[in-house]
């Protein structure tokens, strides 16, 4: 069931790459992920039950998060271990917009993106002189401080000044939401929808100039500036547009959660996040889906079950190491690959089942990628 | 403004906490220079070790026990990492070195969580009985915790230079800071010495875990990323010296403990290691290129 659901959130995701394409070279593919990516916004909504609608909604937003982060470590080779406070900045943001202001509400998704972006900006123009470990550590001490800022203001709850926050309130007003999305269902739809724009958006840039200028500067930065590429200007693009669209998923994150409070945001999620990115695939976009629905699918997964969370933590420790040590691509590469290899062998034992009896049991290396999403046996 | 008196005793607890980082990040240094990792389950680490520690004393097992066992839990768990994880890792980039460190600080994070899900009620301590005896210099009261925590700082940064500086087996680590591969044609056991930098990496760890619970808190998350603060004093040393990096853990500890008292910025006290430590890298990264270790230059 949740197989289904992942590969239809997937495919609406990715459904948006489709109509930048010159010439459709894959159209039985293009018009399966659009036919999936209907599914999602029309029929699955129906489908689920408020329980999960609330969890899907997350993993759509987060969707766009881990799309931002994979973007920065897969495509331009900058990691980021503060991507959880980038999210807090946008739901601040959002939060505090759509409390002081009337405007419509995708106006103000895109101002919280826009704001976003500006801090980002503001933090990535002395941090980009930084490489490697060091822009990694430094992005960590900014975010332990944008934390430690936020807890101290609070997020909005309908009080009055530059804060928004209101101490002594004791009926906090819900954050709005805006009026086509009133029901959760619908407001999952919202989610989708805005999800596949900024994908869009992402695959428009790396179809394009921009998107070139980072696989040269990812490869080698002394080549890329040698073959005159603005490596400091086309860096600070890519963190922009990471920020903006993470900003853009903290502002619907607000609305989806309805009271905000700096709980919400635990230490450790800047950290999830880079696992679950890692895990997921940082070259492909399919992984920044398969990434967030490891994260925001897989606890009201465990919690219907009455598993404790921790688990999880555990499982993404596992599957980092796993995939820095024997499976780069993540999961998104690495799963197709183990169904193929999976399917030769069947393939292989239907056809001569006589000469491999005892080789059959071991199993092929990519038959536990199906069950877990530790992803394929080391 | 308050008053010097009210200050004092802020100081005091400041060098202690200061003392603690000064260990971790002199743990933290002395492994990225031998092995290349920068370990940042070093926290986590600590912190399973602790609880550990606290489960047994709730079995009513002796004091000194369980602070062994905290002590060698944290060396064997990094000594496990170290033999399984450095060989398989050690032709990558240090920062996927240091993100694999992440993937053990996750698995520790989670087994504590799971293991000792947060009460609602009383909270979890650890009180060392040096808390108890102390003494009183010029009108402040110190206790013994407080005078191992400062004291295990100075003595392993001056005992951790001269090892550098002396032995056969600093020498040999020191060498591998500069280059790994000459230094095993040269017939240094590289993995016998890298084993030995993740173990004693580790037993600081085990040991400023068990400081850091009786210290500031018995809770996963505050012990597992205190290591930020260590990271941060490790970073303005250049993750190289560890004279600066203990200087730095000194000025962080005394500057994070001396901002309780003042109304306006005691909530953002906990900004000090990042603000130091954003401050100290753009600085150095405008005046000089930052060193790394010459086998990563390329």
């Amino acid at each position: 069931m949740t197989v289904t659901k992942s590969d239809s959130a997937a495919a609406a995701a990715a459904a948006g790459r489709r109509p930048l394409l010159r010439r459709p070279d894959k159209p039985v593919q293009a018009s399966v992920i659009v036919i999936l990516l209907l599914f999602v916004l029309f029929v699955l909504p129906s489908l689920m039950s408020g329980y999960y609608t609330g969890y899907m909604t997350l993993a759509a937003i987060y969707s766009v998060v881990c799309l931002g982060l994979g973007l920065l470590v897969g495509r331009v080779g900058l990691y980021s271990l503060g991507q959880g406070a980038v999210v807090q900045i946008g739901a601040w943001t959002g939060a505090r917009l759509l409390y002081g202001t009337g405007q419509p509400f995708a106006v103000v998704v895109i101002e919280a993106g826009l704001v976003t972006m500006l801090i980002g900006m503001a933090i990535g123009l002395p941090a980009l002189r930084l490489r490697g470990l060091y822009l990694a550590l430094i992005t960590l001490m900014f975010a332990g401080a944008i934390t430690v800022v936020l807890a101290t203001v609070n997020f909005p709850n309908g009080g009055g000044g530059f804060t928004g926050y209101n101490g002594g309130s004791l009926h906090i007003p819900p954050i709005r939401r805006p009026s086509i999305a009133g029901t959760e269902s619908a407001y999952f739809r919202y989610a989708v929808v805005v999800a596949i724009i900024m994908f869009v958006l992402v695959y428009a840039h790396l179809r394009t100039r921009p998107g070139r200028a980072w696989a040269a500067i990812r490869q080698s930065e002394p080549a890329a500036l040698a073959a005159g590429i603005n490596t400091w200007f086309y860096k600070l693009w890519a963190w922009a547009l990471a920020s903006f669209i993470t900003g853009v998923a903290g502002a619907v994150l607000a609305a989806e959660y309805q009271h905000l409070y700096s709980i919400n945001f635990a230490t450790q999620d800047s950290i999830i996040l880079l696992a679950v990115v890692l895990m997921g695939g940082v070259y492909t976009l399919w992984g920044a889906v398969i990434a967030a629905l490891l994260m925001q699918l897989l606890p009201g997964w465990l919690q219907s079950l009455g598993v404790s969370y921790a688990w999880l933590d555990i499982l993404f420790g596992i599957g980092v190491l796993q995939v820095l040590t024997t499976a780069p691509t993540g999961i998104a590469d690495q799963f197709p690959k183990d169904m193929k290899r999976l399917g030769r062998f069947l393939w292989r034992q239907v056809h001569r089942p006589s000469a491999r009896g005892a080789p059959g049991t071991s199993g092929p290396p990519g038959a536990p990628a199906a069950g877990s999403p530790g992803g394929g046996a080391p | 403004m308050p008053s010097w008196s009210e200050l004092e005793q802020f100081l005091v607890s400041g060098l202690a906490l200061g003392g603690v980082y000064a260990l971790s990040g002199v743990g933290l240094v002395v492994l990225y220079r031998a092995t290349g990792v920068l370990y940042l389950a070093f926290g986590a680490v600590g912190a399973l070790g602790a609880f550990l520690a606290y489960q047994m004393i709730q079995a009513s097992a002796p004091g000194w026990a369980a602070w062994i066992v905290c002590i060698l839990f944290g060396g064997v768990v990094t000594l496990i990492y170290g033999t399984i994880f450095g060989p398989a890792l050690a032709g990558r980039d240090p920062l996927v070195r240091a993100v694999a460190t992440l993937g053990l600080t996750l698995i520790l994070f989670g087994a504590m969580e799971l293991l000792w899900p947060p009460t609602s009620g009383a909270t979890r301590s650890i009180s060392l009985p040096t808390d108890n005896g102390g003494f009183t210099v010029a009108g402040l009261q110190v206790t013994w915790t407080q005078v191992i925590a400062l004291g295990a700082g100075v003595v392993l940064t001056i005992g951790t230079g001269a090892f550098l500086r002396y032995t056969k087996l600093g020498t040999a680590m020191r060498a591998m800071a500069n280059d790994r591969e000459i230094t095993a044609t040269l017939g240094v056991p590289v993995r016998r010495v890298e084993a030995a930098a993740w173990f004693g990496c580790g037993v600081l760890a085990g040991f400023a875990g068990l400081l850091l619970a009786d210290l500031v808190q018995l809770e996963p998350a505050t012990l597992t990323f205190l290591v930020i603060s260590s990271l941060a004093a490790a970073l303005i040393g250049q993750l190289r010296s560890i004279t600066v990096t203990f200087i730095a853990a000194i000025v962080i500890g005394v500057v994070h403990d001396l901002l309780t008292p003042f109304t306006a910025l005691t909530n953002y006290r906990d900004m000090t290691p990042f603000v130091l430590a954003a401050i100290a890298l753009l600085w150095v990264s405008r005046h000089r290129q930052i060193m790394t270790r010459s086998r990563e230059e390329g």
